[in-house]
């Protein structure tokens, strides 16, 4: 820039800058500008003119529009001959070629020069080459295939080029003038090494001759003889270190007894082994003074074909200088010894040989007598060894037991009774045993002592005491498979349960030792004391098993099937006792008295599976008593909480439909289609399973049915309540004629029709209720059923009357009695069209379709069908009758208004 | 066959002697339906399949490892079930002769099979004191249930439509009833090596190794009928009782190889009494032809079976 800068206003101002003058240099300290004919490399460039290229002048960025970063050959992909897409090209045949991809495959120029700078230093990160041997070394002349060089031009180079590493060792020795092949040290003459060839060679270096040496040779200085590598030979046989194969034990001997003029010394040095050819010289090769100049080392290689060494040391192979000089040995009396011959050291020693003693006549070899005394001799060994042995760690640990000592001592073992047995036996028992031990004339000597004596008496036998052997006796026979065996045992035992009763004793069989017979009776008291049973006590909670042996039984002749050849055993062993600790049921059994006693019936659940498979309906293990009968009449009830009333309370109870009810006395009873239907809610409620659990749940159809279904209780409902109480409390009087006229009433066909058609449980259930004495001061014929004292609320009826007010104008109807009127509405005002509107209707049906009982039948008939123009014309003629009477009108009509309270008189 | 003159007289003139078996014969088991055919089942570790009638042997199936000491035949005789010595039980086809399960759990030889009415179900008892129930229809070889209240050997089994009947050596006779859900089991006293069940169900034949045949009531578990004879020892071996025709005589063949008959109501002894020998060994298996009142089979331990029938008949 700023040369640019520079020549410009140069040129401008007529300066030649190339001329000679312009680019002088004055510049004494620092650094001088370029010259100006050269282009100053950090000459500052706007960003835009900035250009990079690469080490061979190629531009490698371009701006944007130029073709940005530049990859390829002159800003495209591929090459000079345009971009090809590569072809597939197998690999196939030149796999053969074994071309392994080496990192410098994919390396450019740049990467090629770092590596190469980085191989300067050697040492840095390769291995040093002794022998050229290294894995390196070796692969890289493994991987000579190299494509660059044939095989011709790399076995040149590796001819011509020194092996390219040494190792830092062998590059010192070579600084020091060492070469291959030369050995190490200081340079020698001639002679030297001449001799340390002979050496080598494993000759003597004395023998050397010089006469015909060359006389230039000896001019020279010589480096040493390489030296061999010491090849230690491979050992191959078996013997141990040291051995000398052929060696007898007499050389050694001898050697030693020599005191180390012959033979080895093997004393002087440890490590001397099979592989020291030891009488090869007679010298110690870790001896300090060498007798010879040659160099020993160790480990000698062994002559491949070295004969087996002869009993007497052989004479040196090699003449020694020393042999060499005293040629000739000489006998004791002076005269030589023949060439090639060695005076023996030592004498031979002659092996002795012992005449045959002489075989006395008669005599007949007998090897038993010779076996019997060697086993005599044994024995008292043994009897002497045996006191001297130390104990073994069991017994030293448990120390000797008084028996053994009695035993070493020889005295007699005292025969102790179990201690259990005095423990477990009764106070009358040890006197007895005490007396019968004071009445024994001899004490029981230890068998040990009598055994000697062929007959043993019988009271050396082992004693066994005699509650033991009477128990013994019953328990269990442990030789059950040995009859004989048993029978000998039973009899000891007898014997011995009363010793002083005149019974067979035991003795011994026929072929029996003595000891042997003692044994078994020994045998016979220890299973005796083992087997006897428990105290009667104990006895009863245990059983004793059947059969413990089960020897191998031999049935004679062929096999035959054997299904419960130790059922027969078992009831054989356990006959005797078993009668009595049997259980009642086997005593029932074994009386033949089946049934009760010998069946046990417990519950059994069959898997599931099983029961389907035998199509047999999985029993019940305890069968639950279902929830029979109707629920309870205040469950029933307490469906309807808030709507609840006594009589429906009451109905259900007696299993009276409210609407039976209302049919049996239309007359009297104040029917509406709002309480209808809510009496008729109440009876599906008890129909179905209803309790008060389910109230108010999800799950409940019915809920809420009765607040949307209900409707307003007619006018009638509230005239009749209203009315009856104005007549109630005004007049007495006309309260008895009505009552005289509901009598009438209620013997009116509708109540003949009544008894067609309701049960008669019902009828007589509605008598009841219906005439139980008024207890709210009801003086009307209102019976329970019907009536509701909680069912509408004063503030409720006064708004009921006032919309009621206006029903009754639509209905047009003359002004009656209240009363009688209350009864035309109750008798068919409900079923009627107008009144009982296509809800009421529909609402009608479906109560019918539910309600399948007589009642149902009897609402129907009652809303529907004839009985209410029966009805009608008997309320007719009845209101007929009242109306004529004209001071009922006047009191019912007119006594009201003072109370206070509305009749309903005043709504019409 | 007029109660006056008492039951039919017993098949006792031999028809032919099935002798191929080496060995004694512990089962000879007739066929279902007509019956006209009869497996065997011997130590020799095979079964074998007979024509009683021309006394010829038709097949013989060789997969047992031991001896065979019981058979059962399905309903519909496609298929039957063998046990024995080693310790599973076999279910084989009939007509391939090759076995299409083996059902292996028992730890003991398995002394006694039987399938239930429709060959759904296996009932297996065995040495080690269980009855293993298992299901034929699913391919699984784990019993249904494992019934374990024996203490001692179960000897015999017979499946009825809805109960179990098992004899076993501790001296019980259990009868499971999948009906009721409940385990009645009546003691006898005795090592009970048969139990065979009336028709009915009502009451059941006993043999035990007392040398007596109960006749017990299902019911009360009472005992109606002993049948003892003075010659007839049943001491050491399974020898089983079964009714005779029409359930109105009992049968059983003894240790000494002489068949016994009983009359079922008054308990006495048939006419040969003492009855002939006419096996050499012990009779293991007497099997009455569940059809045709004159024909009778036994099987012994001298290792022939002997098919009885009338001699008026052919």
């Amino acid at each position: 820039m700023h040369t640019s800068k520079l020549k410009r206003k140069l040129n401008d101002l007529g300066v030649n800058a190339s001329s000679s003058k312009a680019t002088e240099n004055f510049c004494l300290i620092g650094t001088p500008l370029p010259p100006l004919e050269k282009r100053d490399a950090g000459e500052f460039v706007p960003l835009w003119k900035q250009e990079v290229r690469d080490e061979k002048g190629r531009r490698r960025l371009h701006g944007a529009f130029t073709g940005g970063f530049s990859a390829g050959y002159f800003n495209s992909v591929g090459s000079k001959e345009g971009w090809a897409p590569s072809t597939f090209v197998s690999s196939r045949s030149d796999r053969a070629k074994q071309k392994q991809a080496r990192p410098e495959d994919f390396m450019d120029d740049e990467d090629l020069r770092e590596i190469r700078e980085s191989r300067k230093l050697v040492d840095e990160n390769e291995e040093m080459d002794l022998v050229g041997g290294t894995q390196a070394e070796l692969k890289r002349r493994a991987g000579a295939g190299e494509v660059e060089k044939d095989s011709i031009a790399f076995k040149l180079e590796e001819a011509l080029l020194p092996p390219p590493k040494d190792s830092v060792g062998a590059k010192i020795l070579k600084k020091m003038g060492w070469r291959p092949g030369q050995g190490v040290g200081p340079r020698l003459t001639w002679r030297q090494r001449k001799m340390q060839e002979i050496q080598f060679a494993g000759g003597d270096p004395s023998t050397l001759n010089e006469e015909d040496e060359a006389e230039e040779a000896k001019k020279h200085m010589y480096p040493p003889r390489d030296t061999p590598l010491v090849l230690p030979p491979r050992k191959e046989d078996t013997h141990g270190l040291g051995y000398v194969a052929g060696m007898k034990l007499g050389d050694i001997v001898s050697g030693q007894e020599d005191g180390g003029r012959q033979g080895p010394q093997i004393s002087a040095g440890f490590g001397l082994g099979a592989l020291n050819d030891a009488e090869d010289e007679d010298m110690d090769i870790y001896d300090t003074e060498m007798r010879s100049g040659r160099a020993r080392t160790a480990y000698d290689i062994l002559d491949a074909d070295d004969e087996p060494t002869s009993r007497y040391p052989r004479p040196a192979e090699g003449v020694t200088a020393s042999t060499a000089a005293e040629s000739r040995q000489s006998f004791r009396d002076g005269t030589l010894v023949l060439p090639g011959f060695v005076i023996v050291d030592e004498p031979l020693i002659e092996d002795r040989w012992y005449p045959i003693p002489d075989v006395p006549k008669g005599w007949k070899p007998d090897p038993r007598r010779v076996w019997q005394k060697n086993k005599e001799n044994r024995e008292k060994e043994q009897q002497v060894q045996e006191l001297p042995k130390p104990a073994t760690h069991q017994q030293w640990k448990a120390g000797i037991t008084p028996g053994q000592r009695g035993n070493l001592l020889g005295e007699t073992p005292i025969k102790a009774a179990p201690r259990s047995v005095f423990e477990y036996m009764s106070q009358k028992d040890r006197e007895r045993l005490q007396n019968i031990s004071s009445n024994l004339s001899t004490p029981p000597e230890a068998p040990k002592v009598q055994s000697q004596e062929p007959p043993p008496p019988p009271s050396s036998t082992p004693r066994v005491e005699p509650w033991i052997a009477k128990a013994a006796l019953q328990g269990f026979q442990p030789f059950t498979n040995d009859p004989v065996k048993q029978s000998r045992y039973t009899t000891f035992l007898k014997a011995q349960a009363e010793p002083d009763a005149p019974l067979p004793q035991l003795t011994p069989l026929p072929s029996q030792q003595p000891d042997v017979f003692r044994k078994e009776l020994e045998d016979y008291a220890k299973a005796a004391v083992v087997f006897k049973p428990l105290s009667a006590a104990m006895a009863g909670r245990f059983t004793s098993a059947a059969v413990v042996e089960m020897g191998p039984q031999v049935n004679e002749g062929l096999h035959t099937p054997a299904f419960e050849p130790e059922k027969e055993e078992a009831d054989e062993g356990k006959g005797k006792e078993e009668p009595e600790d049997e259980s009642p049921k086997a005593h029932a059994a074994r009386m033949g008295m089946y049934g009760l006693m010998t069946r046990e019936v417990t519950a059994w659940m069959p898997a599931r599976l099983l029961c389907k498979r035998f199509g047999v309906k999985e029993p019940i293990p305890e069968p639950v008593e279902g929830e029979a009968g109707p629920p309870p009449a205040a469950a029933g009830a307490g469906t309807n909480v808030n709507k609840w009333t006594p009589e429906a309370a009451l109905a259900e109870a007696s299993g009276f439909t409210p609407t039976g009810a209302e049919g049996s006395n239309a007359g009297a009873s104040t029917t509406a289609a709002g309480y209808t239907s809510l009496n008729e809610n109440q009876s599906q409620g008890t129909g179905g399973v209803k309790s008060l659990d389910h109230v108010g749940l999800g799950e409940d159809e019915t809920q809420g049915a009765d607040i949307l279904t209900y409707e307003r209780p007619s006018m009638d409902v509230f005239k009749a309540i209203f009315a009856s109480d104005d007549e109630d409390s005004d007049d007495e009087e006309m309260k008895d004629e009505e009552d005289e006229k509901m009598d009438v009433d209620m013997s009116s066909p509708l109540a003949v029709k009544q008894e067609e058609s309701t049960p008669g449980h019902l009828v007589e259930a509605a008598s009841t209720t219906n005439y139980k004495p008024t207890v709210a001061g009801v003086k009307e014929d209102i019976d329970l059923a019907t009536f509701k004292p909680t069912f509408v609320p004063r503030s409720e009826s006064k708004k009921a009357k006032a919309k009621d007010k206006e029903r009754k104008e639509k209905k047009k109807k003359t002004k009656t009695l209240v009363s009688f009127e209350t009864e035309e509405d109750g008798g068919y005002d409900v079923p009627l069209p107008p009144r009982g509107k296509d809800k009421d209707k529909e609402r009608a049906k479906k109560k019918r379709k539910d309600k399948k009982d007589d009642a149902g039948e009897d609402n129907d008939s009652m809303w529907v069908e004839k009985p209410a123009p029966e009805v009608v014309k008997a309320l007719d003629t009845s209101s007929a009758y009242l109306v004529e009477d004209p001071a009922d009108t006047a009191t019912g009509g007119e006594v009201g208004p003072p109370r206070g309270r509305k009749r309903a008189v005043d709504f019409m | 066959m007029a109660p006056s003159r008492g039951p039919q007289p017993l098949a006792r003139s031999l028809h032919t002697t099935l002798s191929n078996h080496r060995g004694p014969v512990h089962v000879a088991r007739y066929a279902k339906g007509t019956a006209k055919y009869i497996l065997t089942g011997g130590q020799d570790r095979t079964v074998r399949l007979w024509n009683p009638t021309i006394g010829t042997e038709i097949k013989v199936y060789a997969s047992h490892g031991y001896e065979v000491l019981s058979i059962s035949v399905a309903h519909d005789n496609s298929k039957f079930a063998s046990s024995g010595g080693d310790r599973s039980v076999f279910l084989w086809d009939v007509t391939t002769g090759v076995t299409i399960k083996r059902f292996s759990g028992h730890m003991g030889r398995v002394n006694a099979v039987d399938f239930n009415a429709d060959a759904s179900v296996l009932a297996s008892g065995s040495y080690d004191a269980t009855v293993r129930l298992w299901d034929l229809r699913s391919q699984s070889h784990v019993p249904i249930q494992i019934l374990e209240e024996a203490k001692d050997a179960v000897q015999t089994i017979h499946v009825g439509p809805t109960s179990i009947i098992t004899g076993s050596v501790d001296g019980h006779v259990r009868t499971y009833d999948l009906r009721k859900g409940q385990l009645r089991a009546d003691y006898i006293g005795q090592p009970v090596t048969a139990v065979v069940p009336t028709a009915d169900y009502t009451t059941y034949l006993a043999t035990t190794l007392d040398s007596t045949i109960r006749l017990m009531d299902a019911g009360t578990g009472k005992m109606l009928q002993s049948f003892k004879a003075d010659g007839y020892e049943v001491k050491n071996y399974r020898c089983r009782a079964v009714f005779g025709s029409e359930e109105a005589t009992v049968v059983a063949g003894d240790e000494g190889g002489r068949v016994w008959a009983w009359d079922l109501l008054d308990g006495q002894v048939l006419r040969p009494n003492p009855p002939p020998r006419v096996h050499e060994k012990v009779i293991g298996w007497t099997e009455h032809h569940p059809t045709d009142p004159g024909e009778m089979v036994t099987a012994s331990a001298d290792g022939t079976v002997k098919v009885w029938r009338h001699p008026g008949k052919s």
